[in-house]
């Protein structure tokens, strides 16, 4: 019996189950599309936390891993920006809020936080899956207006104060997927746009082996454009202050949602 | 003590320079084009001064190639753009149009992009003035919190436009990422007395033209392409009143114009000067004598004039609503003397006489004339009363003052002028209604005051009306026709 | 289960830590790995023959990195050719100096089985190269500390950047070529200038 206990707790890890919520997954008309012939992707289904983490949960995930602190982390996985804002390596300090989500992370810190609770980043699809959502139905990117919303966001400045997590909830009951923060995604180095996004159609085909870049659909949903120009100018161990992370792992019976 | 060093440098560049480190290669041996790369960078590594607009930065004054570092730092900001009203814009170096660049054909240039930890979008640039791909995009798309590097000879000369290239381009440059480089030729541009740096650019903003607040982009209206906002230098007012551009008489300004869209075409023109030289699109060959030039969006221009009079010269774009509805609107301060010889101001303000001013009123200009001198006579009263009779009178009394029979009294040998000759002054000033016998018949009408009928010409058409068709002559003078107006009416009529 | 749990959660940290911690372990006389070595990031590999190593086993050599997958019919032959021309360019005294590793994008079908018959194919020289293959998050993991960029299609095929990393014999990155099918001379001397540094 106690035995059959642990070994369930181990498989689940020991985070808050209650924080990841099932998604169903399915078709999706994702902007990069899942092949030359611009196919829609099949996103299997998943759970993913309702927030991004938060600068009190990452504090706790330093101090029971002292190797992602400030100061002792290697520069190949944390440039030397990592959670500059914090006070000290192991201190928040007064200007730093418990409940905002931790920015200045790596796509390296990120992971471990997430292999630490038993989970991984999301892939873009499950993310821009969970993203195409707004309050009341599962994909509202055709919705104009929702998109001017979304933009307005990207429009200003990171200097405000960060607003903590916990906005409306989306109809997958998602909540800050826009207008908090950047989020890194597992595959964030695979979304091979050429940096000059001008270049589209001329892809240099010995650069990239399987004839070339991948094309955007969709070019005037512009976030996401916006998101995918963000996510490829960023190298893993690099660290802005727009940008944090939340985590996925495969849709289990423990977390909140119904099963598909 | 870095500048100490970087300006003792410079100047020992220069100095060496004096002394014949050898110069440019001439033009080389094929016709026309320079290809413009005239070998590796010399001396020490220049950093160069950008500046904040409308101003631009020292000639180089350099006879070789160098290398020259720039730095330019990406600031995403909110700024007034119209007053009340303000923008988030993203800006090369902190303003709306960026930094302008100055560097020499030949030169390297190491090119530093710095995107601020403050902003939230990672940016990158592309030079119009770069060979090489992307204009250098696509070695500069840089983070918040980084900076990029790359180096690129400048092989063309000219003026060119620089902006960010990073997806979604349009709102990039719509939020003012965009600014002018300066690639001089070879032996410099002849010197003028100012060199201004003017940009003018499209915005688009979901609240109306002046609505206030800090308004966001409005990406319809960008695709649409109904800007909101058409501006000189990324503000109303930016170029105005106490920031208007300034000069004296007698000098030489050099305008170095751009145009950084996102959408428009710019019809630039300085109200009151002609160009004299206008570099068209930037490019090497010069016009002159232009009024209007075209500035294509993401291009440039260069325009030279000399200033002669004093005043405030207006620059606009000339498709003008833009200029007096979106704000697309600067001004030139000239100071110094006047030159009547080259304009005189206003000289003359004169009566009009619009649809009256036919080709029979010579003798009413002669009449006013003459009065005016105080030498009127009667016959050049009856003169000029005869034409203005006809078109006034004429048209009820008739040409021959015979009348109508039954409905207006005729003025030909009238008994009513007869009994007293002084009387058509009341009734032309005030009118007569209702009952009247004039030779025998009954007339019972309304004749108006003829209100638009000055002193001199009341008295004018009735010495010319006394003198004709057997009425007992005699003169009526102007000052017996103002006595008359002071009097109330004998017999009023209601006015039309 | 108070205890339970929190040993479980002891025993979670250390499993998860200790990878971390090992190249700690392994540096052993040799000077404390420099901050931005790759051998910071250790993982296992299977080579071709099936034996297991870890990354920071190479520690010591210099290494020319890049990542395939060997069904890839387009550039992955040339990223080969481009090796070996490059390892040609080299003075013979020099070559056998420098290692070669190439790390598969697609773990799955690249079995060492399969990659044992890439390398018979290919007649490579198993002094000097190694055809490896390693479980999938650690793949996007190197990818993404050696600047690589992939993504897999439906189809199975991979759309990859190609590029070839030399790292000294710490681990550093000190060059890098995104040049295929041709040699590219400022790699070759990278390499020059890395085997006489050491």
């Amino acid at each position: 019996m106690m035995f059959r206990i642990s070994l369930l707790l181990l498989t689940v890890g020991v985070a808050n189950a209650a924080d990841y919520v099932n998604l169903p997954g399915g078709r999706f008309a994702s902007v990069l599309p899942a092949d030359a012939t611009g196919a829609d992707v099949d996103v299997a289904p998943f759970a993913m936390r309702s927030e991004p983490v938060t600068n009190a949960e990452f504090l706790a995930f330093v101090q029971s891993h002292p190797q992602w602190q400030r100061g002792r982390v290697a520069s190949v996985f944390a440039e030397p920006r990592y959670l500059m804002h914090w006070q000290s390596a192991q201190k928040l300090g007064s200007d730093v809020l418990p409940d905002q989500p931790v920015t200045q992370v790596s796509w390296f810190a990120a992971q471990a936080f997430c292999e630490s609770e038993g989970a991984r980043l999301p892939l873009w699809n499950e993310w821009e899956f969970a993203a195409a959502a707004d309050a009341t139905r599962a994909d509202a990117r055709n919705d104009p207006l929702w998109r001017e919303q979304i933009l307005a966001w990207y429009a200003q400045p990171a200097g405000k104060t960060l607003a903590t997590v916990g906005g409306p909830a989306n109809f997958y009951g998602m909540r800050d997927l826009h207008g908090l923060v950047w989020e890194w995604v597992d595959d964030f180095n695979a979304l091979l746009v050429a940096s000059d996004s001008r270049d589209q159609n001329d892809p240099d085909r010995l650069k990239f082996c399987g004839a070339g870049a991948l094309n955007l659909r969709d070019r005037d949903n512009y976030a996401v454009l916006m998101r995918v120009a963000m996510l490829s100018s960023l190298k893993a161990a690099d660290t802005t202050n727009s940008t944090g992370f939340r985590c996925a792992r495969a849709a289990t019976p423990s977390s909140q949602g119904q099963l598909p | 003590m870095k500048q100490v060093i970087y300006a003792m440098s410079t100047l020992l560049a220069l100095t060496a320079g004096q002394y014949g480190l050898a110069a440019d290669t001439a033009p080389a041996a094929t016709q026309g084009y320079i290809h413009g790369d005239f070998g590796p960078p010399r001396g020490e590594p220049i950093h160069a001064v950008l500046t904040t607009p409308p101003m631009v930065p020292a000639p180089t004054q350099r006879n070789y190639p160098a290398k020259v570092i720039v730095e330019l730092e990406v600031i995403e900001k909110e700024l007034p753009i119209s007053e009340g009203v303000t923008y988030t814009f993203w800006t090369f170096g902190g303003t709306v149009p960026g930094k302008f660049i100055r560097v020499r054909q030949g030169d390297t240039v190491e090119f530093h992009l710095k995107n601020n930890p403050n902003n939230k979008m990672p940016h990158n640039i592309d030079l119009h003035g770069v060979t090489g791909p992307g204009g250098g995009a696509a070695s500069s798309f840089t983070a918040p919190g980084h900076e990029s590097r790359f180096t690129f000879k400048a092989l063309n000369q000219g003026i060119y436009v620089y902006h960010c290239a990073t997806s979604p381009v349009g709102m990039h440059v719509a939020n003012g990422m965009y600014g002018l480089i300066l690639i001089e030729p070879p032996e410099g541009l002849s010197p003028v007395d100012h060199e201004y740096y003017v940009m003018q650019g499209d915005f688009y903003t979901t609240g109306k033209y002046r609505e206030k607040g800090l308004q966001p982009f409005d990406m319809e209206k960008a695709i649409d392409e109904k800007p909101t906002y058409v501006l000189f230098n990324g503000a109303e007012g930016s170029l105005t009143g106490d920031k208007a551009l300034t000069a004296k008489t007698n000098e030489t300004v050099r305008i170095f114009i751009g145009n950084g869209g996102p959408n428009l075409v710019s019809s630039f023109h300085v109200i009151g000067e002609i160009f004299d030289h206008v570099q068209q699109e930037g490019g090497t060959k010069v016009q002159e004598n232009v009024q209007t030039t075209l500035i294509p969006s993401g291009g440039a221009a260069i325009v030279e004039f000399h200033t002669e009079v004093p005043g405030s010269y207006v620059m606009v774009d000339h498709s003008i609503f833009r200029a007096f509805n979106k704000g697309a609107l600067a001004i030139l301060k000239v100071d110094g003397p006047e030159d009547k010889s080259i304009y005189s101001g206003k000289e003359v303000d004169a009566v009009y006489l619009g649809d009256r001013a036919g080709s029979n009123l010579a003798a009413v200009t002669q009449a006013t004339k003459a009065a005016t001198a105080g030498k009127l006579t009667k016959e050049e009263q009856i003169k000029a009363g005869q034409q203005l009779f006809v078109g006034t009178c004429s048209v009820c009394h008739q040409a021959n003052g015979a009348g109508l029979p039954g409905v207006f009294p005729p003025l030909a040998k009238s008994s009513v002028i007869a009994a007293d000759p002084k009387r058509p002054i009341d009734i032309v000033l005030h009118g007569l209604s209702g009952k009247v016998t004039v030779n025998g018949q009954e007339y019972n009408s309304v004749m108006p005051p003829m209100t638009q009928l000055n002193d001199d010409e009341v008295a004018n058409i009735l010495t010319f009306v006394l003198n004709s068709w057997d009425n007992p002559g005699g003169r009526v003078e102007a000052d017996e026709v103002a006595k008359a107006r002071a009097q109330p009416a004998a017999n009023p009529a209601a006015g039309h | 289960m108070n205890i339970r749990r929190s040993a479980l959660q002891a025993l979670f940290t250390l499993i998860v830590a200790l990878p971390a911690w090992m190249p700690a372990a392994f540096a052993g006389e040799a000077a404390a790995l420099p901050d931005d070595s790759v051998y910071h990031l250790d993982m296992h590999l299977v080579d071709q023959e099936g034996r297991p190593f870890h990354l920071a086993d190479r520690r010591g050599r210099p290494q020319l990195v890049s990542m395939f997958y060997s069904p890839c019919p387009y550039v992955c032959p040339l990223i080969i050719d481009t090796l070996r021309m490059t390892q040609r360019a080299l003075p013979a005294s020099d070559s056998s100096k420098l290692d070669i590793v190439m790390v598969s994008l697609d773990p799955e079908r690249d079995t060492p089985a399969r990659l044992k018959q890439v390398f018979g194919e290919r007649k490579l020289d198993p002094a000097t190269w190694t055809l490896a293959r390693t479980e999938a998050p650690n793949v996007r993991k190197l990818a993404a500390i050696l600047g690589i960029q992939y993504r897999v299609l439906k189809d199975g095929g991979i759309n990859h950047s190609t590029s070839l990393l030399l790292l000294d014999a710490n681990g550093r990155i000190v060059a890098q070529s995104g040049k295929t099918g041709e040699l590219d001379a400022d790699l070759v001397a990278a390499i020059e200038r890395t085997l006489a540094a050491d």
